[in-house]
């Protein structure tokens, strides 16, 4: 009787939680995935005709700009903007570490991470005026003659990885100093005694014991750095000089909300998932063999 | 590590990266107080050369931001509730309690957490707006005019429960020692009681940080409220409006506006950021792994 009471009593507690999965999570995925089997416009059900393969064809065609250049700078996008942080925050993170007053350093590095998006998107977009930002104000002050940074195919990309990587240095930082403070101060101690540098330690110490926590950071930002748009959305809004800044997500979110192809764009997002999906399971694997067993 | 002597190089590369994490909000804060000339003009200054506070009256004259705030923050602080609510059942349910199919449960929530937000905008853009029951729609549905985009319940419950928050709630309470919940069990109290007035209570740390990570994220976030707007212009939250402001007008003219808008928008959350971060650094650095 104890027994199915406290069952009884742990399912009416869950009840709102399992019920907005099942509206919000559940039947979204499934529906999505019907959706991408059609052409349909997003109006009513009525209207929606079964194509079978057709979208999946359709954008993984050679001539589809989804495969490249949207897919390859979605994973340039994830690439550089990890590149970016994770160096950033492995040399910020240690060097806080040595100091005083950690806690305000390391609020200062998460500040980007707390603000919307459209505000770092737009100041950004400012820094990278040609004419009056201050990025171009100290170019032209050195001589050089000022660059088109995002009208230009060949520079937008780049512009967007490098406030891409400059937000994501923040959060790379807190997990990094957890897993440094987590390094026992009696090993650095023992090492210094027998008469080991700081380069050294750092060398022999921190980074092998750190190895967990830097494939932690490493996998969880580039699989966010995969997914993200926003920031792309902003300073370019559709990804553009022509589809230079393009990434999958938006490319997705453009075809659904801009253009009316729902079928087209749950296709894209389901490829874009599943690509996600298996380079996280073949990074999950490489955890296990880089010892994160808990995760 | 403790440094015997001071590190001076250390102050070097941390302050320098300070600036450069920094100064962008600097350039955000300073020209929102450049005139509209001055903006247009073809050198870059940080500092303005007079000061002026037009763009924040036109910004309040041109932005509804009594609207906006109000959306903000009911959206913020209802999400916030939602999620700790949501959250601290759920995480006391799956921490304390036994009951078949808990192990289940528990792994479906992890792995909630492994699907990215833009598989559901498409979806939830179609539930949200065909929702039974709400804003005059049908059971079906159909007829009403935009379901619970009819009102800013479109900006709330899809983002009612959170798998993370589920997850650090079990996380913590799973800490608890199960001899006080006996305790309490063996003197007579009620499940709901136990839950609200000993758990509940013990899990304040973790509360705040919970607290102050969706307030923020909510009061950020910006496709869903977009897609929101594009439904109903009366959802529009602080950031959408900022945004929409800038696509409307001629963007050199309106620049030092957006700055304005954004100052207004950003700098609020900022400042109580800083004066809690306390507890959200810490509660992230003790939670994010484990």
């Amino acid at each position: 009787m104890r027994i199915r009471k406290e069952t009884a009593l742990a399912y009416t507690f869950l009840s709102p939680v399992l019920l907005f999965y099942a509206i919000f999570l559940v039947i979204p995925v499934l529906f999505s995935l019907f959706i991408s089997f059609t052409d349909w416009g997003g109006f009513d059900l009525e209207s929606m005709e079964w194509v079978g393969l057709k979208n999946y064809r359709k954008i993984l065609s050679p001539e589809s700009n989804f495969l490249h250049p949207v897919l390859t700078n979605t994973f340039l996008y994830a690439f550089g903007t990890v590149a970016i942080s994770f160096c950033s925050a492995l040399a910020v993170s240690f060097f806080i570490s040595r100091l005083r007053f950690q806690g305000l350093w390391r609020t200062l590095y998460f500040l980007p991470s707390v603000t919307t998006i459209v505000a770092i998107g737009n100041v950004w977009l400012y820094m990278y005026n040609p004419t009056n930002g201050l990025i171009n104000g100290i170019i032209t002050g050195l001589g050089f003659r000022s660059v088109n940074f995002l009208d230009d195919p060949h520079h937008a990309l780049l512009s967007v990885i490098v406030a891409g990587g400059w937000l994501g240095i923040g959060s790379s930082v807190l997990i990094l100093s957890a897993g440094l403070k987590a390094i026992p101060d009696n090993y650095y101690e023992a090492a210094s005694l027998e008469g080991a540098g700081a380069m050294r330690q750092y060398i022999s110490i921190t980074l092998p014991l750190l190895r967990p926590t830097i494939l932690f950071v490493l996998i969880t930002s580039f699989i966010g750095g995969l997914q993200s748009f926003t920031l792309t959305l902003v300073m370019t809004k559709n990804g553009g000089p022509g589809d230079s800044t393009n990434v999958g997500a938006l490319e997705m979110y453009n075809q659904a909300f801009s253009f009316g192809n729902w079928g087209i764009a749950s296709a894209m997002a389901f490829v874009l998932f599943v690509a996600i999906l298996i380079i996280t399971l073949v990074q999950l694997f490489i955890f296990r063999r880089g010892g994160v067993e808990s995760y | 590590m403790k440094p015997q002597r001071t590190p001076w190089i250390s102050y070097a590369v941390i302050l320098l990266g300070s600036v450069l994490m920094v100064f962008p909000f600097l350039d955000m804060v300073f020209s929102s107080f450049k005139s509209a000339s001055e903006y247009a003009s073809l050198r870059y200054s940080l500092l303005p050369q007079t000061f002026v506070f037009d763009n924040y009256k036109l910004a309040f004259e041109q932005l509804k931001l009594a609207m906006l705030f109000k959306n903000s923050l009911l959206r913020s602080v209802s999400i916030t509730l939602l999620v700790l609510l949501t959250s601290s059942l759920a995480g006391y349910v799956l921490a304390k309690l036994k009951f078949p199919g808990k192990q289940l449960i528990f792994r479906f929530i992890l792995a909630t957490m492994m699907f990215p937000a833009f598989l559901f905008f498409i979806p939830n853009y179609y539930i949200t707006v065909h929702f039974p029951l709400a804003g005059g729609n049908d059971l079906f549905g159909a007829g009403g005019s935009g379901g619970l985009a009819a009102s800013q319940l479109g900006l709330i419950v899809p983002f009612a429960v959170s798998g993370f928050g589920i997850f650090l709630m079990r996380q913590f309470i799973m800490g608890i020692e199960d001899a006080y919940i006996e305790a309490a069990r063996i003197d007579g109290a009620r499940e709901l009681r136990i839950f609200a007035q000993l758990v509940l209570p013990m899990t304040a740390p973790v509360l705040a940080t919970l607290a102050i990570f969706e307030f923020i994220n909510s009061w950020n976030e910006f496709i869903w409220a977009l897609l929101m707007n594009s439904v109903n212009t009366d959802l529009a939250t602080l950031p959408v409006g900022i945004q929409m402001l800038k696509s409307h007008l001629d963007p050199t003219l309106t620049q030092p506006l957006v700055m304005a808008g954004l100052v207004i928008a950003t700098v609020p959350v900022l400042l109580a950021f800083i004066l809690l971060q306390k507890h959200y650094v810490r509660g992230m650095m003790n939670s994010g792994l484990k």
